[in-house]
């Protein structure tokens, strides 16, 4: 197989630099440049070659643990399904399942797996209302944030009451960056939902909006309620406190709820970014890489692991660091950029060091997406390309909002000044 | 008030405050290779590398369910493998009939863990079409966000497609391009390129007016050497004595941008360079401002070549622009660039060889030296002013269609 597969590998390469239109297209160019790079050392010593494990006892791939609980629900489910195909709300509650752990543990493979299982739901002509605020949050997790709103909207025309779909519009609405609409929507459930969910609810997209001295109020107020509350309730709550104490600065007390909140959901996959996030701004790349390296499947846990290995200068960065750039190029390939353009850019500017590049994939992430990690990553990318009026796009949003992450502050500190300078020097 | 959905949401991260935070996984591929045998014409030779995660979720091959897949499990799950595998890939084309043999197994590590490697044939009643129709199934009821990376080689000749539920099927054509053809097809392309793109045509003319003149005093021997009929006039231009010296000038000019231009078209093309296009339009308008500028107020004299050899750089990224998009395997695009480097060359030719004998026959007259030198210069340079505004302002001047390339 030696000679044979290489050219294979070259023109896979090659196609992620095709499939975008206008502006996009000099970015998949780039892209495709770099990604060719990564791909270059193939050639030499080709890592994709087949070979013939020495013995029969080699373990080639650790699957999805039956030991878990949550792996033996949905394979109970699955079997129950089998016996019964034509049941609906089996076939809901094993997508439920299957989302619930694809995004808990971040195997993408889960999401397109739930899809399947609701796909006959979705082609009858009145299509359950469960399945379709599944297929919204499917939707969302494909980051098609207009179709996902869309659907959820229908929902609430058919049931207007409906405290899941109200929720997962305000999800939605936050990550467009509409504040005011995501907050009005947690307003629908207060006299739906329990007062703790409402009120977390609310005190989220307090902390984002310049409020996170009262979020933080609030939400010590609600723990002695919470007590009773299941565990990945309170796992919310603290990751909810932690962030809102992060946004006050308060870094001792951040720690501390995201420990918290890390035993009571252990492997989650967002606190795991979360908390690693929190690590490598606060200098402890040794215990980011500690908190992240069980967890190589998810593409955002493996890049936190990376930038660790990078900022302590271990011999295997390097290694890892050109399989990211791999799994960014097949996700490329696939024409997924939406699923990756935030975590892209931020591999583009630290570990590539190419700012052109990474600006371009912010300001593609920008168009969809604007998170306080969107804002950051643009902000930073601009900075770092020097181009600094590239990111007034986000220091208006910043002035519209209020957020008042520390890094987030500083950095448009810094864009403001340059861009000051810049007048300056135009008179 | 039932707690079940909120439990739910949390573990989904729904309430978290940037549920999305986290949203970028390895999503499932599956690669196929197939190549074409020059020795045996029926037969195509196949590898499919499908992740062993993927096989786990549709085949219990986790025969001691320890959640490790070990080497010999696998093995022992060949067969099993191989008929679910092959069972979702199909050739088509042309009435053919053929059979998927499996031939060997292997381990294939990718970036996101290990793939189980069919190596199999496909096994024809007919010679295989050059035109072949690959539908892939693999999957497609289990997760509709899996796709098949298929690469199809023909010799030098590579296809490439994703196949999904929404796109089951591609039309490859294996046809081994006609080499001659092609590069016919790109040298007419350079040919067109340089006769339709009047700013390339008019750098060269404005370089090649005064090939046929000295300037005045550009060297004492020079001058000497010069027929008392030939004494500089009020033009400040003086004849050159013979034809051969005016061919030597302009050998000189063509050659030092066919160099320069052939360099950055090769740099472009292969993607080392990539400028914005707005830059290279306007540079060239500066180019053809400054190379007819030249031709009034003298800065370089005797070395127009040298300025032919400087602007060709930027030029040869104007030509790339006509090659952009263009990724071919090394042989095909060594054709293309070749062709349409020498297509560019003959475009170049076909212009300065009329002219040069029709402007050395002229080049004692008043019309040429001040008619075609003096106001052409200064035509070329009014033209050119006005692509360059447009081009790096961007904005369209109204009733200039007829002169603006294109």
């Amino acid at each position: 197989m030696d000679g044979t597969f290489v050219p294979a590998e070259a023109t896979r390469c090659r196609a992620g630099s095709r499939g975008f239109g206008g502006r996009a297209r000099r970015a998949g160019i780039c892209l495709g440049g770099l990604l060719f790079l990564a791909c270059g050392p193939a050639t030499a010593s080709d890592p994709h070659q087949p070979y013939i494990p020495s013995t029969d006892a080699v373990v080639l791939e650790h699957l999805p643990s039956r030991g878990d609980p949550r792996v033996r629900a949905f394979d109970a489910l699955r079997q129950r399904r089998i016996a019964a195909p034509r049941n609906s709300g089996l076939a809901i509650q094993l997508a439920r399942s299957y989302l619930d752990y694809g995004r808990a543990t971040g195997d993408a493979r889960y999401l397109g797996r739930a899809q399947a299982v609701i796909a006959p739901l979705l082609a009858q002509r009145n299509p359950p209302v469960d399945a379709l605020l599944l297929q919204a949050t499917l939707l969302q997790s494909r980051h098609q944030f207009v179709a996902s709103r869309q659907l959820l909207q229908a929902v609430l025309r058919r049931d207007p009451d409906n405290s899941e779909a109200w929720l997962t519009l305000s999800a939605v609405a936050l990550v467009q960056g509409d504040m005011r609409e995501a907050r009005r929507d947690c307003m629908h459930l207060l006299t739906q939902a329990d007062a703790l969910v409402a009120a977390g609810c609310i005190a989220a997209r307090d902390t984002v909006t310049g409020h996170a001295r009262e979020a933080l109020a609030v939400l010590d107020a609600l723990a002695p309620q919470a007590l009773g509350a299941p565990a990945s309730e309170r796992a919310w709550l603290h990751g909810l406190m932690a962030d809102a104490a992060r946004y006050r600065g308060d870094v001792a007390r951040a720690d501390r709820e995201y420990r918290i909140a890390l035993t009571l959901a252990p492997g989650d996959n967002f606190l795991i970014a979360d908390y690693a996030d929190f690590l490598l701004d606060e200098d402890r790349p040794r215990e980011a890489l500690v908190l992240t390296r069980d967890y190589p499947q998810s593409d955002t846990s493996f890049l936190r692991q990376v930038l660790a290995e990078q900022a302590l200068g271990l011999p295997q960065a390097g290694a890892d660091a050109a399989t990211m750039a791999s799994r960014f190029a097949d996700l490329e390939r696939r024409g997924d950029r939406r699923l990756y353009a935030r975590e892209a850019a931020r591999f583009a500017l630290t570990v590539q060091h190419a700012p052109g590049l990474a600006l371009q994939l912010a300001r593609d992430d920008w168009s969809f997406q604007r998170a306080p990690e969107d804002v950051r990553v643009l902000l930073e990318a601009a900075l770092a390309a020097g181009a600094p009026a590239q990111a007034r796009p986000a220091l208006e949003f910043l002035a519209a909002t209020g957020l008042e992450e520390p890094e987030v502050r500083a950095l448009a500190r810094r864009l403001e000044a340059a861009l000051h300078a810049a007048q300056e020097r135009r008179p | 008030m039932s707690r079940r959905w909120i439990a739910w949401l949390l573990v989904l991260g729904i309430l978290v405050a940037w549920p999305e935070g986290a949203q970028a996984h390895k999503e499932s591929d599956a690669y196929l290779t197939l190549g074409t045998d020059l020795q045996q014409p029926t037969v195509l030779h196949g590898q499919f590398d499908v992740a062993l995660r993927d096989i786990a979720f549709v085949l219990d091959i986790d025969r001691n369910q320890d959640s490790a897949l070990t080497w010999g499990e696998v093995k022992a799950a060949r067969r099993d493998i191989e008929r679910y595998a092959l069972a979702g890939i199909a050739i088509k084309g042309d009435g053919l009939a053929c059979e998927a043999q499996p031939r060997g197994q292997a381990i294939d590590a990718h970036n996101d863990g290990a793939y189980d490697v069919i190596l199999f044939d496909v096994v024809c009643d007919k010679e295989i079409p050059s035109r072949l129709t690959i539908v892939y199934s693999l999957f497609a009821d289990v997760d509709p966000y899996h796709r098949g990376i298929v690469t199809v080689r023909a010799g030098a000749n590579t296809a490439s497609a994703v196949l999904g539920p929404k796109t089951p099927s591609a039309e490859v054509d294996l046809r081994t391009p006609d080499r001659w053809r092609q590069f016919r097809s790109f040298v007419v392309d350079g040919i067109w390129h340089i006769w339709t793109g009047p700013d390339h045509l008019l750098f060269i003319v404005s370089l090649l007016l005064p090939a046929v003149l000295y300037r005045r005093g550009t060297s004492a021997a020079e001058a000497v050497a010069l027929a008392p009929a030939d004494a500089p006039d009020a033009t400040g231009w003086v004849p050159v004595p013979s034809l051969g010296r005016a061919m030597l000038e302009l050998i000189k000019v063509v050659s030092g941008f066919t160099v320069s231009h052939s360099a950055t078209l090769t740099l472009s093309v292969l993607g080392y360079v990539d400028l914005p296009s707005r830059l290279v339009e306007s540079g060239i308008a500066l180019s053809i401002i400054v190379a007819a500028a030249n031709n009034l107020h003298p800065l370089v004299t005797r070395r127009a070549w040298v300025v032919a050899f400087a602007f060709g750089f930027i030029h040869g990224l104007g030509f790339a622009s006509a090659l952009a998009g263009l990724s071919l395997p090394p042989l095909a695009m060594a054709t293309s660039l070749g062709g349409f480097s020498l297509g560019v060359e003959l475009g170049q030719e076909s212009i300065v060889l009329p002219f040069l004998p029709l402007a050395f026959l002229l080049r004692r007259t008043r019309f040429y030296q001040v008619g075609v030198v003096r106001w052409g210069s200064w035509a070329i340079i009014a033209v050119a002013t006005l692509w360059l505004v447009q081009r790096a302002f961007d904005v369209v001047i109204p009733a200039t269609g007829l002169i603006t390339p294109s």
